[in-house]
């Protein structure tokens, strides 16, 4: 197994804008060859929330490839992190090198020189390498470059806003290679230019204090990335309560590692399912069914909530046709995510998707920041479902471009219209004849 | 003295997460508002997968001038991927044209040879408003269509900005495509759809038993699982 497979989609994705004439080999030495230093203090990492945006920004980093320094003070892992096992959080973070990519170290030496810095909190020493503050509250994360912002302690509650931030700085650490290779146009420049200051505000929503909070039965048609990223997110929120099955037949590939949260380098030829359906918080019970949608099984009866991660279009349109409920569909495209809720008498997801983009049948371009907002953002609303405050319909569809965070149309709440050609013929597109 | 009036005006379109004004004028093509789009943002790479969509989530209309489709100064619009084009959408037609369809094959194919029909509709829409039955050769084993009547044809759909959106022939027994069948489509343009009848249509008209399929862009066809994915019957 080579650095190559498992990174192969994220150079794919990087060739849009790369030149040519560049091979694989040397876009993937690029990105391995970024040293990135994790630094944060004793009170940003005395919460489960400091401590998730050092574990989410850890493993983003590492599934780009690159080489992860850790300047942190070591404390108790307050809340399970999976995939990452430990009980302190630096031999946690420490043993996941050349666990999650197999040449993605992840080290804490003294003489690790760095070029590019993420501060969680404060960071007593001067730093010698462009340096971006994460900062946050329960739904909202920013990243501000030194000089633009000052350190702030992190002391939110909830987990959201810290996936949110961790997010944002893993695309700076992409973007920050991406500058380092001769582009395709020079205009495609502006698509990776530092964001001084960015930020992303999901919005509150009232959480009972230490309450579980029951997601009731859900199922999870795919287990790929976006599931995982989603199982991912949910697993760190806490008094989280929820059963029900993952659907996919799919077998784990080394091209899966760079953007899989919850999978491991060891588990290549391993069932999705079992990945997504073991590894996660305590009270998340997942049953794994080796089956792809729509299946005998999976043809039956969907649950009330159904999460939708499947990249095949004409699977959506399944889902849309046998759920009678609530259905969240997920899906990324190069560096776009697309996320979007369906219920009943809502335009459906066939409205949103109405041809199958069948593509080349194969490999699709991808990296771990993109595929992971898709989840968070999935998670979100799974949790506003639950917790009786959905987003209003015209948040019914969210297009976000992680790239330039800082940009006002960077992320777009739109409503969903409704199609006549609706390939799920749904109430909203026959109610238009 | 003559002034002149300053129709044009800008629109904002977003690419990922980049904002790009483009200028238009009101009589201009959407169309060429997207290329000049994808143009602006040096777009290289599946350009042909891209729309434009509105801030209330609605597609523009690419068929429409800029004026018609309603477009105003400083508008927001995302540019982002659609869906194979070239014919890749639904296709929608009313089930009595399904009716006329089996009709027809049953009637000149007698049970015994096979016969063909294209759906015919506007050029620029989604929808099948009509047939048309060709003059043809026909067999057991196949059909032949007239070269003058296909020629005669072709200039009327020009002139009328109709075009051919299926091809629907039977076979003797299983519906498939076969190698002629691959080789020889009325129309070869990515999108395009197929569907053949088995039985020499004398079930039930239906196309549940079809086999239906598109012409992908790498020249080869799909099969598609059912007939709902290419076609929605009103």
């Amino acid at each position: 197994m080579t650095a190559l497979a498992e990174l192969d989609r994220m150079i794919l994705l990087s060739r849009d804008h790369v030149a040519p004439t560049l091979s694989d080999e040397e876009i993937c030495q690029q990105f391995q060859s970024l040293k990135v230093l994790c630094v944060s203090d004793p009170h940003s990492l005395s919460s489960h929330s400091g401590q998730t945006v050092v574990f989410t920004l850890v493993a983003l980093l590492s599934r780009m490839g690159m080489q992860v320094g850790l300047n942190l003070p070591d404390t108790a892992v307050l809340l399970p992190q999976p995939p990452f096992l430990g009980s302190s959080l630096c031999e946690a973070l420490l043993a996941s090198g050349r666990k999650l990519v197999t040449e993605a170290t992840v080290r804490s030496d003294s003489d690790f020189k760095a070029d590019v810095i993420f501060v969680v909190g404060d960071f007593p020493g001067k730093p010698d390498a462009p340096c971006w503050y994460l900062t946050g509250s329960d739904w909202l994360g920013s990243v501000a470059m030194r000089g633009i912002a000052k350190p702030e302690p992190w002391s939110a509650r909830l987990p959201v806003g810290a996936m949110v931030s961790a997010a944002l700085a893993a695309c700076e650490a992409f973007k920050f290679v991406m500058r380092s290779l001769p582009p395709r146009n020079p205009p495609d420049a502006v698509f990776f230019q530092p964001s001084f200051s960015s930020s992303w505000n999901f919005d509150r929503i009232n959480v009972p204090l230490g309450e579980l909070i029951d997601l009731g039965f859900v199922d999870f048609v795919s287990a790929g990335a976006i599931s995982q990223a989603a199982l991912f997110a949910l697993s760190r929120f806490p008094g989280i309560e929820m059963s029900g099955r993952v659907f996919d037949d799919d077998i784990t590939e080394a091209s899966n590692l760079n953007r899989n949260m919850l999978t491991l380098a060891s588990d290549l030829g391993q069932p999705k399912v079992l990945i997504a359906s073991r590894r996660h918080g305590a009270g998340v019970h997942l049953q794994p069914i080796v089956e792809r949608f729509p299946g005998r099984i999976s043809d039956t009866r969907l649950a009330q909530r159904v999460v939708v991660g499947v990249d095949d279009i004409p699977s959506r349109w399944r889902v849309q046709e046998k759920a009678s409920n609530w259905i969240a569909v997920g899906g990324t495209s190069h560096y776009n995510i697309s996320s979007s809720v369906h219920t009943p008498g809502s335009p459906c997801s066939g409205c949103l998707h109405p041809v199958d983009d069948s593509g080349d049948g194969g490999r699709i371009p991808t990296v771990s920041f993109v595929s992971f907002w898709a989840g968070l953002a999935m998670t979100v609303r799974l949790l506003r479902e639950a917790l009786g405050e959905p987003y209003p319909p015209e948040r019914q569809h969210l297009w976000l471009t992680p790239l330039r965070m800082d940009l006002s149309h960077a992320g777009m709440w739109i409503p969903v219209a409704p199609r006549r050609d609706c390939p799920a013929h749904c109430l909203a597109s026959r109610s238009m004849f | 003295m003559t002034v002149m009036v300053e129709k044009k005006f800008a629109v904002d379109v977003v690419y990922n997460g980049v904002t790009k004004p483009i200028e238009v004028q009101p009589e201009e093509q959407v169309t060429a508002l997207l290329h000049k789009a994808i143009s602006s943002f040096g777009i290289t790479q599946n350009a042909h997968l891209l729309s434009l969509y509105r801030q209330d989530g609605s597609l523009v209309p690419e068929a429409e001038s800029v004026e018609r489709a309603g477009l105003t100064p400083n508008e927001v619009l995302l540019l982002r991927p659609n869906a194979v084009k070239g014919g890749g959408g639904l296709l929608q037609l009313a089930r009595s044209i399904v009716h006329k369809t089996f009709h027809i094959l049953r009637e000149c194919g007698r049970g015994e040879c096979e016969c063909i029909v294209y759906w015919i509709g506007p050029a620029h829409e989604s929808l099948i408003d009509g047939l048309e039955h060709p003059v043809h050769l026909r067999s057991a084993l196949g059909y032949q269509v007239d070269d003058g009547w296909l020629t005669t044809f072709w200039k009327a759909l020009g002139a009328s900005k109709r075009s051919i959106k299926a091809q629907i022939h039977t076979h003797p027994a299983e519906a498939f495509h076969s190698a002629t069948d691959d080789e020889w489509p009325i129309v070869s343009q990515a999108g395009f759809i197929s569907i053949v009848i088995p039985d020499f249509a004398l079930g039930q008209p239906s196309l549940e038993n079809a086999w239906v399929g598109r012409l992908h862009t790498n020249g080869e066809w799909q099969k598609l699982a059912s007939m709902r994915e290419a076609l929605i019957l009103a």
